[in-house]
């Protein structure tokens, strides 16, 4: 047997179920336990009621308003837990004097000696009231399809003891105030392990103290809506189609909130829909962009579904927005420089991304919705770069630097303009040289032994080749064309080492 | 008016200049009663007493023992008698009719509740018989009915009394069991015209010494003559509290009107309702005050502060004079007054009849705990 069955019941469960459920209740506080049900007839009747006693008002103690007030006031000189009374006596000021006195009131639109007849027994068989408060409580539950939906039927439930669903330290769904420690409130946890998942969510609920009966109680309410939970989980990862589309929806919106808020320093609120989807905006936000090396418009729906299936492997509240041609995912905590989560994601992420050929870029860490934007351009930028290292390359925005801006160059058109502006070179034989030549020199600020070094030839062949790719038209020597022809060279050089179509072959 | 207020006397009189105090007197003594027939009423008392001189005022003491006596007073509502207006002769009619009966002559006269028209009529009536007028009436406020008398508990019969309505009709009843009478009048009431002169118990000096609360009439005067000054509120309570020993329990917004807060009662005549006022300063408090034909109990926070006996009365306060029940309103800043009935209300048989257990609320006086 637990301990729950032989604890009185509160007033606070006791309006929870039938037949108290359909009154009007004013309740000044729900954790008063219930220990004796009382008819009163009269006010000698109600004198003589000890305390913790709940009294139904009847015949001549419950003759009009004045009765009622005479009654609330005895009531609080004997300490009684709650007023039960029929409309027809209860006015607005009754229900003020009430409140005024501290006092419970419940008004009730069926006959008192049927409701006290009720109470009687439940407060008699606790546990039985609780047991059908539980089922009550189950079949609300199972009416609940989302996340918030459960959570919201928890702290319905639960007055005065807030609940919340967190998961890795942040708060997914409920109430924060689950997690502020305070005095005389212990915390409970519920885990609540999604299927096949790794990382377990935490159900955590504040539950104040003393309360008679409570912290067992509220832990089997917890365990009740485990099962919901899971469904609502599993559930939301069903329809990945539909999953897809409505995160990209969703991360648009998000998109769209620093730019719709004037304010530039203001804090941007996290929309609560974002935890319905399992996202998580935290106080640092890392982003990741996940990019195929030969980007070809929109990624199909299926390439989607596998980088899904294994990106999210462990991480299912990792969200993965197919954004034009990559994948947008990201990490919050609350240590900006804790990245071992997302180092182990990356680790075992790696086989898949060689074998979709990604290259992945990493954002720094910035709070809030305006934070994880950047962040997503950084991340952007950085998988820009890490394509360069070829499939499963990793680069961190952090390591980037200005670099990121060659990362850009449409080296496909620029190899074009070669094409017709520079004839001669790109008809001579020896041009992946010459080009790869004059790049090193200009690299290397002009300096003829730095590039001979480089380029692992003697300093005479970097200064013929620079002859040569003069006659050619490379007059990289010219202030005017200068720049344009380095970029030129850069975007050469690296198309041929892309493609692996020309060979600078050492003289 | 100089100094604390002064007992009229033995000797004193009721002179037409004294009849606005009487009312207002009377009006505190009677705070359910509506002004509807205030213009009436004086102007024909003033005029009697300007016409027939003033009225000798004595106390019962100054009154030979064997003086036979009988006292007068309104039956029936207020406001139909503003719609019915007396013809004048009505209550010389009624004492005509019982000297009839008991081949006596009155020597005086005395108002059987020293509040209300029923005050006034007292000095009408000796005023057209030429007889003085007793410093005693029967309650020293108003109650619902004619048996609610100091007299009926000393063991004086109403009866012979006669009622006689503005039609001319009259009724002669003589009951064995006091309360009977009562009963039998209401039933005749509505028939002679809605209201009716009563002349009842008639009786002498000698036992009145005894059997009426004595200085009640030169009370309402005196109280009037306050009333009529138009002070500060709180000045004014703290005089009549010199008079009358009233007290201000709580001043307070009223918030609420609630009617019919209980099924209506056969046996007292009234519509109960009850009021709440939200005490301002102080423990704000909320004040619950019932109403039946009179104020009948205040509750505080639910706790009984007054009840019947006790004479409950409101005050407007912004307007520094006495609030009628059928002119309040929510948001009225009133105070609530508390003055003490006579001593013999207080005592078991008086508290049966009057108490608030009489207005079905059957909690004990607050006197009483």
């Amino acid at each position: 047997m637990r301990r729950t069955s032989t604890l009185s019941i509160t007033l606070g469960e006791l309006a929870r179920i039938q037949p108290l459920a359909g009154a009007e209740s004013h309740l000044a506080d729900p954790s008063r336990k219930v220990e004796q049900v009382v008819l009163a007839e009269t006010f000698d009747r109600l004198r003589r009621c000890t305390p913790h006693v709940l009294v139904v008002l009847h015949d001549e103690a419950a003759t009009g308003g004045w009765s009622l007030a005479a009654a609330l006031h005895l009531a609080w000189e004997r300490n009684l837990s709650a007023v039960v009374v029929s409309r027809t006596v209860a006015g607005g000021a009754s229900v003020a004097l009430a409140e005024r006195l501290h006092m419970s009131l419940i008004v009730i639109d069926d006959d008192p000696i049927d409701i006290a007849l009720q109470l009687a027994g439940q407060v008699s068989a606790p546990a039985a009231a609780r047991a059908l408060r539980q089922a009550r409580l189950a079949e609300q539950l199972a009416e609940q399809t989302g996340i918030r939906g459960v959570l919201g039927v928890l702290n319905r439930e639960l007055q005065h003891v807030p609940v919340a669903l967190v998961v890795g330290g942040v708060v997914v769904a409920g109430q924060s105030a689950a997690l502020t420690d305070r005095p005389q409130v212990r915390q409970l946890e519920v885990e609540v392990h999604a299927p096949g998942e790794r990382s377990a969510a935490r159900l955590i609920a504040a539950v104040p103290l003393p309360g008679p009966a409570a912290v067992d109680q509220v832990e089997s309410l917890l365990r009740l809506a485990r099962p919901s939970l899971q469904a609502a989980w599993a559930q939301s990862r069903l329809d990945t189609a539909t999953r897809a589309a409505h995160e990209q929806a969703a991360f648009g919106l998000l998109r769209r909130l620093p730019q719709a808020s004037s304010g530039e320093a203001a804090e941007i609120e996290v929309p609560a829909w974002t935890s319905e989807l399992g996202w998580q905006v935290g106080e640092a936000n890392r982003a990741v962009w996940l990019a195929p090396l030969r980007p070809s418009g929109e990624p199909p729906a299926e390439i989607t579904y596998l980088i899904r299936a294994s990106w999210q492997r462990g991480h299912s509240t990792w969200p993965l927005v197919a954004e034009g041609d990559g994948w947008i995912s990201w990490h919050s905590g609350t240590d900006p420089d804790d990245v071992t989560a997302l180092r182990r994601a990356l680790a075992g992420f790696r086989d898949s991304a060689v074998a979709h050929r990604l290259a992945i870029g990493i954002g720094r860490a910035h709070p809030g919705v305006g934070g994880l934007m950047r962040s997503v351009a950084e991340a952007r930028l950085a998988a820009h770069v890490a394509r360069e290292g070829g499939p499963g390359a990793v680069q961190w925005f952090d390591q980037v630097g200005a670099n990121a801006a060659l990362a850009w160059l449409p080296t496909t058109e620029i190899a074009q303009v070669a094409d017709l502006c520079l004839e001669d070179l790109m008809a001579a034989k020896d041009r992946a040289a010459l080009v790869q030549t004059v790049l090193a020199v200009l690299d290397s600020g002009g300096s003829l032994s730095q590039a001979s070094q480089r380029l692992g030839v003697h300093r005479n062949t970097v200064l013929a080749r620079l002859a040569r790719a003069r006659q050619l038209g490379l007059t990289y020597e010219e202030p005017g064309q200068r720049l344009a022809l380095h970029v030129l060279c850069y975007a050469l050089t690296s198309l041929w080492s892309e493609t692996g179509t020309e060979h600078a072959q050492p003289a | 008016m100089s100094g604390p207020a002064g007992y009229i006397g033995a000797s004193a009189s009721i002179t037409a200049e004294d009849v606005p105090a009487l009312y207002e007197g009377a009006k505190f003594y009677s705070p359910a009663v509506g002004d509807a027939n205030r213009s009436s009423i004086t102007s024909w008392l003033a005029g009697l007493l300007d016409r027939n001189g003033p009225v000798p005022l004595l106390r019962v003491e100054a009154v030979a023992p064997e003086t036979p006596c009988v006292s007068v007073c309104v039956l029936g509502s207020g406001s139909a008698m503003a719609d019915l207006p007396p013809a004048g002769d009505e209550f010389e009619m009624a004492v005509r009719q019982i000297e009839r009966l008991q081949r006596v002559e009155f020597g005086a006269v005395y108002p059987l509740a020293a509040a209300t028209i029923s005050a006034l009529v007292a000095v009408v009536t000796a005023a057209q018989l030429r007889v003085p007028l007793l410093d005693a009436d029967g309650m020293g406020r108003t109650f619902a009915l004619i048996h609610h008398t100091a007299m009926h508990l000393s063991g004086v019969s109403p009866t012979p009394l006669a009622a006689v309505g503005p039609t001319g009709e009259s009724v002669l009843v003589e009951v064995p069991a006091g309360p009977r009478a009562d009963r039998m009048l209401r039933a005749n009431v509505d028939t002679v015209g809605g209201w009716a002169a009563l002349a009842a118990y008639p009786t002498t000096a000698g036992v009145l010494r005894r059997a009426a609360l004595p200085g009640t009439v030169s009370r309402i005067a005196n109280v009037g003559r306050l009333l009529l000054d138009r002070t500060d509120p709180d000045v004014l309570v703290t005089r009549l509290g010199t008079i009358t020993g009233c007290r201000r329990l709580a001043r307070g917004r009223i918030a609420e009107l609630e009617h019919l807060s209980r099924p209506s009662d056969v046996t007292i005549p009234a519509h109960p309702s009850s009021l709440v006022v939200e005490e301002t300063g102080g423990l704000g408090r909320q004040l619950r005050i019932e109403l039946r034909s009179e104020i009948v109990a205040v509750f505080a926070d639910g706790a009984l502060i007054a009840g019947a006996p006790d004479l409950i009365g409101l005050l407007d306060v912004s307007r520094g004079v006495l609030a009628t029940l059928d002119s309040l309103e929510p948001g009225d800043l009133v105070d609530v007054l508390v003055t003490p009935a006579d001593a013999v209300w207080y005592s078991p048989r008086g508290m049966e009849m009057v108490g608030m257990a009489s207005h079905g609320i059957p909690l004990a006086h607050p006197r009483r705990r």
